[in-house]
């Protein structure tokens, strides 16, 4: 054997790697030197970084994206769980309703968000017309362009559009509870949310951290549906970090602006996933 | 003498492969990017322009690279930062300011050189002005258009108005649009409005504002554009009538904010607003939207309505050659046929589009000739630029904010413009 046993493990690491290095090290390592770069060639600055502090657009858009990650997510696990656990019970023609319930999820985000905008037209839209037809409203809704209603209508969307994904994760976890523990505390006459709350979370304890955690980091770079339906509109009220760094990027050419905002993101994500990390080495 | 044969065979030999070769060194492939290409008429026309290019350059292959009209800043930009991007390709005349500080245009002075004196005396001084950066040509223009104000004749008519008379000022536009919100279905919810805009986060915005602004003697910045010009009565006014055709009287469709130029598009193909402020692509795309409407026969277009003076917004695009270009002589060729008399003329007849050239929308009869280009060409001396600093996106983007805040009510016009007025000198002087 040309390798010592002992050095193997380096032969299997160094392709994935060397992978992530220029996968991921390289732009992450440009994206941080781009965001300390000055105009003058070849010297650095925090002052981009100076900047993000007194911007009033960023500070709005920082909370903006807390409240749609927020409500995003907590909507997302609730649903998720909801008709995970109905899925996992036995319903007649199952499989079928597993496929439908993944449907959104499949979905690309930028044609989700053109379709819904069309549904929400209150014009044209099939939303206005249906709550019209059943007498729930007097006038068509202007969903995205009300402010009290557009950053709530971003997130409906956003809830049709992932929960599937929670719904997957936590209805694999359930399918892993033995059912025997049910059969047991079923005997012992515990009631169904008792039965809830003392089997079914506790066993799905690690997939709800490991779901809350990806959709976490999901919601944060959530990008193509927010800017196909309102583009951060009405004002700023729904711009989010993801179509703010776009905006900075691409729309007005601030590469060293918008990648001090791309690394103060990132750090969040970092921060958001340490208890999911700790929770998971604990578990280890 | 079979020496002698072996040496002449060997010889012809050597003389195929050498030709060979240098055919296919002489074949030159070189990418060419459009946002037309995405759109049906464009694209049947650019490939038939590509084959009669191909005739004239058999030397030169074409690759046509599509990519949507969103998308387009955002692919060149990646490609260019990677130095890949497409030999030629058509952005607008707005972007140009931040693709040549970026160093993504070629200088095209050394080819312009070679063509002669008087090379570019074929294009209206204004759009070869536009493609400048530190004095030389660094694009060349494409289309050139005026805004204007479409309208429905049908529509006109069934809300008693002349189609022949379309309104001239601001005010008579107001009582036209407010004659053409209506009721048609009788059940007493208006399903009509006079006039539809954009109110999107879109450069369609702001093409469709500057009417307003100009037209009432207003600008967005001071002349040496270090400052915003919005702090002033004209602006306010302007933006003030703006707003409330939406929030007071109600001539706008519902879901200002939220509409894009093909929505506005869509709402005028299908009869739910009578009036548009529009340009070349406007009748073809509506026809294409609503083939039942007759497009072509039941619009009509006027100048943009004025307050105190004739101005309206100007649309034009430019072509670019890629620094990065391993062939610029060839990528020049390319340059000059798309933007050649012919071409250009094509690009009208078969696009709507009128061109940046004098010696085609000065000229041309069928331009002169026809019902909407011919009101579009004539308003050009009243056509007006935005400005083309490297902080327009921004400052455009800060602006539609406080329009969108002041339609959807959460601020008052005077507050939300004197918001924008203070943002944008913080832009200008940051």
């Amino acid at each position: 054997m040309w390798i010592k046993d002992r050095y193997m493990w380096i032969a299997f690491v160094l392709p994935g790697l060397l992978l992530l290095i220029l996968v991921l090290g390289f732009p992450a390592i440009t994206s941080i030197l781009y965001s300390v770069k000055a105009e003058q060639a070849g010297t650095y600055t925090l002052a981009h970084y100076n900047y993000l502090l007194k911007d009033p657009f960023f500070m709005t858009t920082f909370w903006n994206t807390a409240i749609f990650v927020f409500a995003s997510v907590a909507t997302h696990m609730i649903l998720g769980l909801a008709v995970a656990m109905v899925l996992n019970s036995a319903i007649p023609a199952r499989p079928l309703f597993r496929l439908i319930a993944l449907l959104p999820w499949v979905v690309p985000d930028v044609v989700a968000g053109i379709i819904w905008k069309w549904m929400f037209n209150p014009i044209y839209g099939a939303v206005n017309d249906v709550l019209l037809k059943v007498g729930l409203i007097n006038t068509s809704v202007e969903w995205l362009s009300n402010p009290k209603l557009a950053m709530f209508s971003v997130i409906l969307v956003n809830l049709w559009r992932g929960f599937p994904f929670v719904m997957l994760i936590l209805l694999a976890g359930l399918q892993a509870i033995p059912p025997h523990l049910y059969e047991a505390a079923s005997i012992d006459g515990a009631s169904k949310p008792q039965m809830f709350f003392h089997i079914t979370i506790p066993g799905l304890r690690k997939m709800i951290v490991v779901a809350l955690a990806l959709d976490t980091v999901w919601e944060v770079r959530r990008f193509g549906l927010i800017q196909a339906m309102t583009q951060g509109g009405p004002g700023i009220l729904t711009e989010v970090l993801s179509t703010y760094t776009y905006k900075q990027y691409f729309q007005f050419f601030r590469f060293e602006y918008a990648s001090s905002v791309a690394v103060v993101m990132t750090i969040v994500l970092l921060l958001v996933s340490l208890p999911y990390i700790w929770m998971i080495s604990q578990e280890e | 003498m079979r020496k002698l044969l072996t040496i002449a065979i060997c010889a012809v030999a050597l003389l195929v492969l050498c030709s060979f070769t240098a055919a296919t060194a002489a074949q030159v492939t070189l990418r060419f990017s459009d946002w037309h290409l995405t759109e049906d008429v464009w694209n049947k026309s650019l490939n038939e322009a590509m084959a009669v290019f191909h005739k004239q350059h058999p030397n030169i292959k074409v690759v046509l690279e599509p990519v949507s009209y969103k998308e387009k800043e955002t692919k060149y930009t990646v490609e260019s930062e990677a130095g890949r991007a497409p030999d030629v390709f058509h952005v607008h005349a707005f972007s140009l300011p931040m693709f040549f500080g970026k160093g993504y245009a070629k200088d095209l002075t050394p080819f312009i050189k070679k063509e002669g004196p008087g090379f570019l005396d074929a294009w209206y001084p204004l759009p070869n002005k536009l493609m400048e950066y530190n004095g030389k040509m660094h694009a060349m223009p494409g289309d050139y258009m005026t805004m204007v104000l479409f309208y429905n004749t049908e529509m006109f008519k069934a809300a008693g108005l002349d189609p022949n008379k379309p309104p001239k000022t601001w005010k008579e536009f107001l009582s036209y649009a407010k004659k053409l919100t209506r009721d048609t279905d009788g059940d007493g919810k208006v399903d009509q409005w006079g006039f539809g805009t954009v109110g999107a986060k879109s450069p369609g915005f702001s093409m469709r504002f500057g009417p307003f602004l100009w037209s009432f003697g207003a600008d967005y910045l001071t002349p040496d554009m270090k400052k915003s010009a919005l702090d002033s009565r004209k602006a306010r006014e302007a933006f003030t009538f703006f707003v409330e055709l939406y929030t007071k009287y109600k001539v706008v469709p519902p879901g200002l904010t939220a509409m894009n130029p093909q929505e506005v598009r869509t709402q005028f193909a299908q009869k739910k607003v009578a009036m548009i402020l529009g340009s070349g692509w406007t009748p073809p795309i509506v026809n294409k939207i609503n083939p039942d409407l007759n497009a072509f026969e039941v619009l009509k277009c006027a100048p943009a309505p004025m307050k105190t003076k004739p101005a309206t917004a100007i649309w034009l695009s430019s072509w670019v050659m890629s620094p990065n270009t391993k062939h610029p002589q060839e990528a020049w060729e390319l340059m000059k046929f798309i933007t050649s008399k012919d071409s250009e003329l094509k690009w009208f007849v078969d696009n709507r589009v009128t061109s940046a050239r004098k010696d085609v929308s000065g000229v041309a009869p069928e331009i002169l000739n026809d019902k909407f280009a011919s009101v579009m060409a004539s308003q050009l001396p009243y056509g007006m630029v935005e400005p083309q600093i490297k902080q327009w996106p921004e400052i455009m983007d800060t602006f539609t904010t406080s329009v969108q805040e002041a339609i959807v009510g959460m601020k008052t016009p005077q507050k939300a413009l004197a918001e924008a007025d203070e943002r944008i000198n913080a832009i200008l002087a940051r």
